[in-house]
C-alpha cells in the first residue's frame, strides 16, 4: 500500500530517527528513567551527589535496558545476554553513565552509576600539577608546561594586578561616592520608615494580644462553668443510676410477693374444687343406690301386678264357670222379674272390669316430612288407635285405648321411637301451633 | 535523505547500503555513519518484520491503519537499534536488527493490538498511553487529556509539595511546546484526523467520552503491565494511609495515571482538596492546555456538552 498519507507518515518517522542523536545530545542529565525489558523500574537523579541506582529482577533476566530522559528521549541502553555480565559506559550530557548488568537464567541485577565530568578548575589544577580529590589515587602527572612558561605566566599575572590597581580608584570616583551617600541616606530613611512601621505593627500586635488574652480568659471562665455543669450532670446521673437500682430491687420483691399470692390462691381453689368433686361423687353414689332400690321396687311392683292379673284372670274364669253351671231361667224368668241380680249382672261385671282396665287416651302426633298417608294409617292401626278428625297444621289427633297398667308416658315414648314420627304432644285443648 | 532523492539514485543507494548492512561493522563511528545513511532500509526491514508478525498472529488487515501501525512499531524498534547497536560493535547491522526484533516479539503480548484501538480516538489514546510509559511529561499530561485536570489540580490530587509541583509545571510546559505534537506525529495521527476528533468532541462530547471510558480499561491494562510488580492497585484504606503518611509520590503519579478505577477512587476520596464537590469523570481533551487558557473542572455535564464558545462560560482560569 502506497498512499501520500502513508508516505508522509514514513517521512515523519525517518525525520524523527534522523533527529534522535541531536535530541539525545541536547538533553541535560537530570532525572533519568531506567526501563528494564520495557518496564519502568525507577529513576536516577543525576543532580545528587554520587548518583547511583540498583535493581534486581527475579523471574526474567535483564535483556533490554533503556535509559530515557524525563521527556522520553532514548539516551542509551543495551541488549544484555540471557546469562552473563555486561558492562558499559554511556556518554550522557557531560558525564558518563556506568552500567553493569549481571544476568542469570532466572533473573538479573543492574547497577547504574553516573559519573559527572570534572569541571574546568580541576583540569587547570591537574594541568598545573596539584593533586585533586578525584586524581589523588591516580598516578602523579607530569606538568605539561615548562618552568619558563610558568615564569611568563607569573609576569603576566603581576602586570594584570598592576593595571587593576591603576583602574580601580577611577572606578570608585567622587560621583560614585555622592551617589552612594544619597543611596545610603535613602536607605536609612526607608529603614527608619520600616522601623516605624514595625513599631506600629508591634503596637497593633500588643492590642491584638491583649484582646486575645481577654477572649482566652472568657473562654477559660466558660470552660470552668462547663466543668461545674458537667460535674452536676455526673452527680445527677449517679443519683439516677442508684434510684434505678433501688426501683429494680423493689420490682423484684413485688414480683416474688405476687407470685407467692397467686400460688396460694391457686392451691385454695384447687382444694375447694377437689372437695366439690368429692361431694358430687358422693351424691352420685347415693343417687345410684336410690335408683337401684327404685328399680327393685318397680320390679317387685311389676311382679305383684302380674300376680294380680293372674288372680283377676282366675277370678273371671271362676265367675264364668259358675255362670255356666247355674240353670237358665226360662218362663219364670220371663214372668218373674229376676230376683238374683248378682247372677244376672255377672257377665256385665267382667266386661265392665275389662272396660275399666282400658282407658281412652288422646294425643297429637306430627310426622316427618314426606311421610305417606299409608305409613300413617299403618302406624295408627299398629297402635290400635283411631284418627280423630282431619290434620290441622301438620298435627293428627289420635285416640287410643290404653290398658290400665301402661302409663301414657311410656306409651308416648314408644310412639316417639317410630321412625316416621316427628313429635308427639298430649295437650287436649288445642293442637300446638307449628 | 534517501526518500527525498530521485527514485533511481535512491534505489542504487539502497542496494549499496543493504549490502553494507549485511557486512561486519567494526567501529562505533562506522556504525553511526552507516546507520544514519540507511535509516529507510532499516525502517522498511523493521516494518516488514512487524507486518509478518501481525499476519502470523492473525492481527493484520490490508488497510492504511494497519500499515501505520506497522510503521510505528518498526520505528520504535529502529530507534532502539540505533542506540543499542553502538554497544554491540563489531556486528552485522541487519543481523543485529533482526535479533532485536525477534527478542522484542518473543516477549509475551509485545504489542498493544486491539481492533477498537484502530479508530482515530483509539489511536489517539494509544499514542498518549504508549508515550506516557516512557515520558513523564506525557504521564503527567494524561491527567489533563483523560480527565481535564490542570497542573494545579494534579498537584492537589497527588498531594505534591512545592518542589514536585514545579517539576510538574515544567513537564506541562515541555509537553505543551513539543511533546504533544511529536507524539501525534509518531502515532501517525494526521492534522485532518485530529480536526475530526475535535469536531466530534464539540458536537457529540458525550458519545466520545463514553467511547474513551470504554477503551480506557483495554488500553490501561496493557500499558500498566510495564509498572513494577510492587505497584498493585491499593485498597481505599491503603490509599488513605499513603497520603496521610506522605510517601510513594512516584507511585501516585504512575499508578493513578494508568488506572482509571484507582484514580476515580482517590479523586473521590480527596474531593475536598481537589474539587468543588462534584465527582470526577472521563473528560477527553485532544490538544494540550494552552498557557493561560481556561479549563473545565469536574463539570457534572462534562465540558463538551455546551457547544462552541458557551463552553468557556462554565470554566475557571488556571495558572498552567
Amino acid at each position: 500500500m502506497d498512499t501520500p498519507e502513508l508516505n508522509d507518515y514514513r517521512a515523519h518517522l525517518l525525520d524523527a530517527l534522523d533527529d534522535q542523536p541531536r535530541r539525545a545530545a541536547e538533553e541535560r542529565p537530570g532525572f533519568l528513567q531506567v526501563l528494564v525489558n520495557h518496564e519502568r523500574v525507577g529513576t536516577l537523579d543525576c543532580s545528587q551527589a554520587e548518583p547511583a541506582f540498583a535493581c534486581t529482577t527475579k523471574d526474567r533476566s535483564i535483556q533490554h535496558l533503556e535509559i530515557r530522559s524525563e521527556s522520553g528521549v532514548l539516551l542509551g541502553g543495551c541488549v544484555a545476554p540471557e546469562a552473563g555480565q555486561k558492562s558499559l559506559s554511556l556518554p550522557v550530557g557531560n558525564g558518563s553513565l556506568i552500567l553493569n548488568v549481571q544476568n542469570h537464567f532466572d533473573g538479573g541485577s543492574l547497577q547504574l552509576r553516573y559519573d559527572v565530568a570534572p569541571g574546568w578548575w580541576s583540569h587547570v589544577v591537574s594541568a598545573i600539577g596539584f593533586p585533586t580529590g578525584a586524581s589523588s589515587t591516580a598516578a602523579p602527572k607530569v606538568p605539561v608546561w615548562s618552568m619558563a612558561t610558568a615564569f611568563a605566566q607569573v609576569v603576566l599575572a603581576v602586570g594584570v594586578v598592576a593595571l587593576l590597581a591603576e583602574r580601580v580608584p577611577n572606578w570608585l570616583g567622587s560621583e560614585d561616592r555622592a551617589h552612594q551617600v544619597e543611596e545610603e541616606l535613602a536607605a536609612r530613611q526607608s529603614t527608619q520608615d520600616q522601623i516605624d512601621q514595625v513599631h506600629r505593627q508591634l503596637a497593633q500586635l500588643v492590642e491584638a494580644q491583649s484582646a486575645a488574652m481577654a477572649v482566652s480568659r472568657a473562654e477559660q471562665d466558660r470552660i470552668a462553668q462547663l466543668n461545674t455543669l458537667v460535674d452536676t450532670v455526673a452527680h445527677t446521673q449517679q443519683k439516677l443510676s442508684s434510684q434505678v437500682v433501688a426501683v429494680q430491687e423493689d420490682l423484684k420483691t413485688v414480683k416474688t410477693d405476687v407470685a407467692q399470692e397467686v400460688q396460694g390462691g391457686m392451691r385454695v381453689a384447687v382444694s375447694a374444687i377437689e372437695a366439690d368433686r368429692d361431694m358430687v361423687r358422693q351424691d352420685l353414689q347415693s343417687i345410684k343406690s336410690v335408683n337401684e332400690t327404685l328399680i327393685k321396687q318397680v320390679a317387685l311392683l311389676e311382679s305383684r301386678n302380674r300376680e294380680l292379673h293372674a288372680r283377676l284372670a282366675l277370678t273371671s274364669l271362676e265367675v264364668a264357670k259358675a255362670n255356666a253351671a247355674a240353670p237358665k231361667p226360662t218362663v219364670v224368668a220371663k214372668n218373674d222379674p229376676p230376683k238374683d241380680t248378682p247372677i244376672a249382672t255377672a257377665v256385665p261385671v267382667s266386661d265392665a272390669i275389662r272396660e275399666a282396665d282400658r282407658q281412652a287416651f288422646m294425643f297429637w302426633v306430627a310426622f316427618q316430612d314426606g311421610t305417606t298417608e299409608k305409613s300413617i294409617e299403618e302406624l295408627v292401626q299398629e297402635l290400635n288407635g283411631i284418627k280423630k278428625g282431619p290434620m290441622k297444621s301438620g298435627w293428627y289427633s289420635v285416640e287410643v285405648n290404653l290398658p290400665h297398667p301402661e302409663p301414657p308416658d311410656r306409651f308416648l315414648e314408644s310412639v316417639k321411637r317410630a321412625k316416621i314420627v316427628k313429635s308427639v304432644v298430649t295437650s287436649k285443648a288445642m293442637p300446638p301451633a307449628q | 535523505m534517501t526518500s527525498k532523492m530521485p527514485d533511481g539514485k535512491a534505489m542504487r543507494d539502497g542496494q549499496i547500503f543493504s549490502a553494507r548492512l549485511n557486512n561486519v561493522v567494526t567501529t562505533e563511528r562506522e556504525f553511526d555513519e552507516l546507520v544514519t545513511k540507511s535509516l529507510p532500509e532499516l525502517l522498511d526491514r523493521a516494518t516488514s518484520q512487524t507486518k509478518r508478525f501481525l499476519r502470523e498472529t492473525n492481527q493484520w488487515g490490508d488497510d492504511i491503519t494497519h500499515e501505520k501501525l506497522a510503521l510505528r512499531w518498526g520505528y520504535e524498534l529502529v530507534e532502539r537499534f540505533v542506540v543499542f547497536g553502538r554497544t554491540e560493535v563489531p556486528c552485522r547491522p541487519f543481523f543485529l536488527l533482526d535479533s532485536l526484533i525477534a527478542k522484542s516479539f518473543s516477549q509475551p503480548d509485545p504489542l498493544c493490538y486491539h481492533k477498537e484501538l484502530l479508530t482515530p480516538v483509539g489511536r489517539f489514546l494509544d499514542g498518549l498511553a504508549s508515550r506516557a510509559v516512557v515520558s513523564r511529561d506525557a504521564l503527567i499530561a494524561l491527567f489533563y487529556h483523560f480527565y481535564g485536570f490542570s497542573q494545579a489540580h494534579v498537584v492537589k490530587l497527588l498531594g505534591f509539595g512545592q518542589a514536585e509541583s514545579q517539576r510538574v509545571y515544567k513537564n506541562f510546559e515541555r509537553w505543551r511546546q513539543s511533546g504533544w505534537q511529536r507524539t501525534m506525529n509518531e502515532t501517525g495521527l494526521s492534522g485532518s484526523e485530529i480536526e475530526v476528533l475535535e469536531q466530534e468532541l464539540r458536537t457529540r462530547p458525550d458519545h466520545l467520552n463514553n467511547e474513551v471510558d470504554r477503551l480506557m480499561p483495554v488500553l490501561q491494562s496493557h500499558y500498566r503491565k510495564s509498572e513494577p510488580e510492587h505497584y498493585p492497585c491499593l485498597s481505599e484504606q491503603k490509599w488513605g494511609q499513603l497520603f496521610h503518611d506522605d510517601y510513594g509520590h512516584d507511585y501516585r503519579v504512575w499508578h493513578l495515571a494508568f488506572c482509571r478505577d484507582c484514580f476515580l477512587e482517590v479523586a473521590d476520596r480527596r474531593q475536598a482538596e481537589v474539587s468543588n464537590g462534584s465527582k470526577p469523570q472521563v473528560n477527553l481533551h485532544i490538544h494540550p492546555l494552552k498557557k493561560g487558557g481556561v479549563l473545565a473542572l469536574f463539570s457534572g455535564d462534562r465540558g463538551g456538552r455546551q457547544h462552541g464558545h458557551t463552553r468557556a462560560q462554565r470554566l475557571s482560569r488556571t495558572s498552567a
